[in-house]
This record gives C-alpha cells, structure tokens and sequence, in this order.
C-alpha cells in the first residue's frame, strides 16, 4: 500500500464528498437560518445592555454555533455516507483499488471540511457583528472603557470556533461509526443524536465518578466516561473573548485539540472494523 | 496452462434475511473458469444470483464458503482489482460532474499517470461513442448513456479484466449493438470480458463461452455452439428452386438414406431486422442531408 496514492484517493473522495455536500439545498438553508439567527441577535439592543450586549451576542452566537453545527455535522453525515450507499456510487467506487479505509476518511474528511465552511462563515459573521456593536457602544460610552484598544479579543472568538470545528470533527465520526452498522438513515440520526446529548453531559458522570467509592460502579462509570468524549471541553467560551486575566492557555488549546483528533480517529477506526464486513 | 482471469471454487453464498437467523441461499457451490482474452457470458433470469457472483468476484462481498481469485489473486485483496474494470448492473454517478469529469474522477481515483490522463479520457469517450454528450452534466443522461459513460469509466485505466453487469438491460437494440461491438473490440485489444445478462438473444452471437445460473446452481457451462447446435442435423438454405425440383431433391435426400425432418423458411432475428431496417434508414437520412447541402 503506497502512502502518497492512499493520500491522493482520500483527498479525491473527500472532494466529492464535499462538493456534494455544499451542492445540497440543507446545507445552504441551514446556512442562511443560522447566520440570520446569529444577526437577530442584535435585536435584543433595545434592552440596552451596554457592554453586557456583547456579552449577550457572543453567548447567542456561540449558541448557534453549537445548535445549528451538531445539527449539521449529524445530518450531513449521515446524508452524505447513506447517499453513497443507496445510490450505489459505493459500489462503483469500492470495485476499484480503493481501500475501505480510505473510503471512510474520505467521507470524513468531506463531512469535516463542509463544517469546517460552516464555522468559518458563522464566526466571520459573528465578529463582524460584534464590531459593529462595539463601535456603536464606544462611540456612546467613550473611550474610558478601553484597557488595550478594544473590549472583545476577536482572536478568541475564532480559537473558539476552532474548539467547535474539533468536536463537530468527533461528532462526524461517530456518525460514521454509527452508520458503518446501521441500515437506515434514521437509525443514524436518532443514534447520533443520542450520543450527542451523551457526550454533552458526560461531564455528570465525571462528577459522579469522583464521589464514588471503589467499586464496579466506579469502573462502569469511568468506562462510560472514556469511551464517550467529554464535549464539556470544548467549551471554554465563558473564559474567552473577555476575561483578560483568565485568557486559556496554550497548552490547554493544544490538549483539546488533541483530545479531539483522538476520539475523531477512534471512532473512523472503529467504523472501519464494522465497515470491513459490511456488505456494500 | 495460463493462469485463467477468473477462478472461482465451491462458491456458496448465504445471505442473512430477517431477524431470526433464516438464510436465503444466492450462490450454490459454484465452479467457474474463465480464461484469458475470452468473452464470458453470465447466463440467468432475474434473482438467479448473477450479481452476487460479480460482487464476490470483485471482493464486494464475502463468499459463505468457497474462493474465488483473478489473476490468481485471491478476490479478497485489493491488489487483485488493480486491472480489473466493473461496469455495475443500472449504474448511477455524481450527478453534478460532467462526463468528462466523472470519467477523468475514477482515472484518477486508479492512480493514472498525470501525463496521460487526458489521452486516456478522450480515447475511453471516444471509443464508447460520446464525445458529444461528454461535457454535458451526468445528471442530464437518459439511461443508454449512462450505460455508455459507466463502460467508459470502467475502462479508463486500461484494465485486463473487464467485469460488466447487465451491460445491455434497459438498452435500445442499437445501443446494445454499439456495446456488443465494444466488447468485440475489448476481445481484439487482447482483453477478457466477463459479461451477466438476463437478454439470452443479445448475447449469443458475442459470447465464447457462456454459464447459465438458475437459483443460484450452475445449470450449464459451455461454448455457445456446442450447447445450442442440434449435433444429429444438418439445414440446408435453399434459393431458387421450383416445386418439381424439390420433389426431385426430396427423393434424392430419401435414396441418400437420409430424412427430411422439418421445412421452414430461414427468418432474420426481430432483432437483425430491426438494426437493418434502422440503418438502412440512418444511411438514407444521411445521403439526403448530403444532397440537401450540395444544392
Ligand atoms: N443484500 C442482499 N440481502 C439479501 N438477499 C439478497 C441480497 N442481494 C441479493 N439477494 C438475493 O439473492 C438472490 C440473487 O440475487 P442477484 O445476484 O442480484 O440476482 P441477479 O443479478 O441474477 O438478478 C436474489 O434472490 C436476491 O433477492
Ligand atoms: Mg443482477
């Protein structure tokens, strides 16, 4: 198995994955709903929030981020792998020298760059609104308010994206590992969707665990709190964007980042194995 | 003796249906060889499990029990479809990509060389005949040119063995001519054909040597000549001979010791008659336009 042709299949399949995806009107109206809810935000001005407003938007628009991302990355997924599938493009594909390995990568890696889209438009859109706020507010309440020339590290706003874009990374692979065993679409959805409020509140079990005394519980719940990542992670958004004591480490962000390449791998890993046998 | 293109042994396929472990067997203990440069026809009425043995042919799916090798690879490893082409039975692709795209996509996806992909394209499209449709998008096809486009993407990459699923079904006669004549031509450049198909009169005057499949047993396996020839009859094709002349022949038959069995007259195929008349008319139509554009 030659490393570089492996290479040039992935990127070819994960292409069309991608081209696919962006062709279909789901992706385009979930788009547009997510950057007009991201831009209502502002309505909320007249309540006069002063700098709290930025607060508010930032909170609301790292809110769709995360609402409208999870609904996407499961959907488009599943979307994405059950087309092949039905459509038997599959079949054409895997008669060809192209490991099944490489198939799921590159279904994966389509699925994460369509998100990857997704969270680049939202959080452009988002900082662009929180600048304008910014201004607005400067203007009325001057310039006292300042400490190093701005009052929002946009920076952040992307670091956090980022963050998003990595676990939406995790939740596009354990929609393909659910997949490589499911035989409906539906199944896949409803599973993943599952297993995304798992992962959200697996910090629960974590808390659980430490209150524990030793014994089998104690395993299972630690188990459970390996084998489903903890999403609660990825949120260090309250951290962010503001509190300039409190700025996240670097190597906080690397640590997440790694964690999320972990489970990503794993779960495409794991998707294989069932994806081996399957009968395409 | 060669290594035979395809080798298939004792091949038995289960498929688990429900939920209480009930089997439907698709395959039965199935032997199979077929040689090098032969054009191979798969035989069978629909559900005979044709398209079982093509996907464990090509490693799609997992035999029950039996093997199955190309080249004298086992079917199983990804090495053995390195020059192996697949035409999959009523094909669907990329709808957005152009043909040329899509047919330059799988070159690709086959590890072509950069210097000669384009060369490659164009002769594949050109050799199933569409290099006016080429730059339209997929999704625009009617069926006989997604047959088309599908047999150009299996050929792309210049493979050996070229596995082609019902290659003519849901084809008009003249296109399942065009096919026929591809697949001949496939034969002259050296290549081996495999071909299913349930259309018994398309396939005849094609195939080597053909397989028929029922319920999923082999029934038959043989050249086509020596399964359909009656061997204790001979026809003679008569012209030009009045009713005296045959009462003379007839008794000439019977003092010889021979039998006059049956009587008939020599019919074209529906078929035949149907590409004649349709050429013949094409030539017309084409001699016409000429005329007109001369004046
Ligand atoms: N994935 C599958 N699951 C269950 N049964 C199948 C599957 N694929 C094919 N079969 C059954 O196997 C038999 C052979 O099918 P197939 O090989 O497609 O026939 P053919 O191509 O000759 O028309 C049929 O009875 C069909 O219903
Ligand atoms: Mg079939």
């Amino acid at each position: 198995m030659n490393i570089t042709d492996s290479f040039t299949r992935i990127r070819l399949i994960a292409g069309t994955t991608f081209l696919e995806a962006v062709r279909q009107k789901f992706f385009n109206s979930l788009l547009l709903i997510s950057i007009a809810l991201v831009a209502s935000s502002t309505f909320f001005q007249q309540f006069d929030f002063g700098t709290g407003e930025l607060k508010f938007i930032t909170d609301f628009g790292f809110g769709a981020l995360f609402f409208f991302g999870s609904i996407l990355s499961i959907t488009a997924t599943t979307q994405l792998f059950f087309n092949e599938m039905e459509n038997r493009t599959a079949l054409t594909m895997l008669a060809k020298p192209v490991y099944k390995l490489e198939f799921l990568t590159g279904k994966f890696l389509g699925a994460h760059l369509l998100m990857l889209c997704f969270t680049l438009v939202i959080t452009v859109v988002l900082s662009g609104i929180l600048y304008w706020r910014e201004m607005v507010l400067l203007e009325r309440l001057g310039n006292e308010l300042l400490s190093n020339g701005s009052l929002i590290r946009y920076g952040d706003v992307f670091l956090f994206g980022f963050l998003q874009w990595m676990k939406f990374g995790i939740i596009a692979a354990f929609v393909l590992f659910v997949a490589s065993f499911s035989n409906t679409n539906l199944y896949t959805i409803v599973v993943s969707f599952f297993m995304l409020i798992i992962c959200q509140l697996q910090y629960i079990a974590r808390d659980t665990y430490s209150g524990m005394e030793a014994g089998w519980e104690r395993i299972l719940v630690l188990g459970l709190g390996l084998i489903f990542p903890n999403f609660q992670l990825f949120n260090i958004g309250d951290q962010l964007v503001f509190d300039v004591e409190k700025a996240p480490a670097v190597s906080t962000v690397f640590q997440i980042t790694g964690y999320g390449a972990f489970y990503s791998i794993a779960f495409v890993l794991l998707a294989q194995v069932n994806f081996r046998r399957r009968e395409i | 003796m060669a290594t035979p293109a395809i080798c298939i042994r004792n091949l038995t396929k289960d498929f688990a249906i429900g939920m209480r472990g009930l089997k439907l067997r698709a395959v039965e203990d199935l032997c199979l060889e077929v040689g090098d440069n032969e054009i191979f026809g798969l035989l069978g009425p629909n559900g005979s499990g044709k398209s079982t043995t093509i996907k464990i042919i090509l490693g799609l799916l997992e035999a029950s029990t039996g093997n199955c090798e190309i080249y004298g690879k086992p079917s199983k490893l990804v090495d053995a479809r390195r020059r192996v082409g697949f035409l999959p039975e009523s094909p669907y692709f990329y709808r957005y990509l152009t043909g040329r795209e899509l047919v330059r996509y799988y070159a690709r996806i086959c590890m072509v060389a950069r210097a000669e992909i384009d060369a490659a394209v164009d002769s594949v499209i050109k050799l199933v005949g569409m290099t006016e449709a080429a730059d339209r998008r997929v999704g625009t096809y009617s069926k006989g040119m997604l047959q088309r486009i599908g047999l150009a993407q299996s050929l792309v990459h210049d493979p050996q063995l070229v596995i082609l699923d019902e290659p003519t079904a849901g084809v008009d006669p003249l296109g399942s001519a065009a096919i026929a004549e591809i697949v001949r031509e496939l034969k002259r450049r050296g290549k081996t054909i495999l071909l299913s198909s349930h259309l018994l009169a398309q396939v005849e005057g094609l195939c080597d040597r053909v397989a028929i499949l029922h319920r999923g047993k082999l029934v038959r396996e043989g050249r086509v000549d020596d399964l359909v020839e009656e061997k204790d009859a001979e026809s003679l094709v008569v012209q030009g001979l009045n009713a005296e002349a045959r009462a003379a022949v007839e008794a000439e038959i019977k003092a010889q010791g021979g039998r006059l069995a049956r009587v008939e007259k020599p019919k074209l195929s529906l078929d035949a008659y149907f590409l004649k008349e349709v050429h013949r008319r094409e030539i017309e139509h084409v001699t016409q336009q000429e005329g007109e554009e001369e004046l």
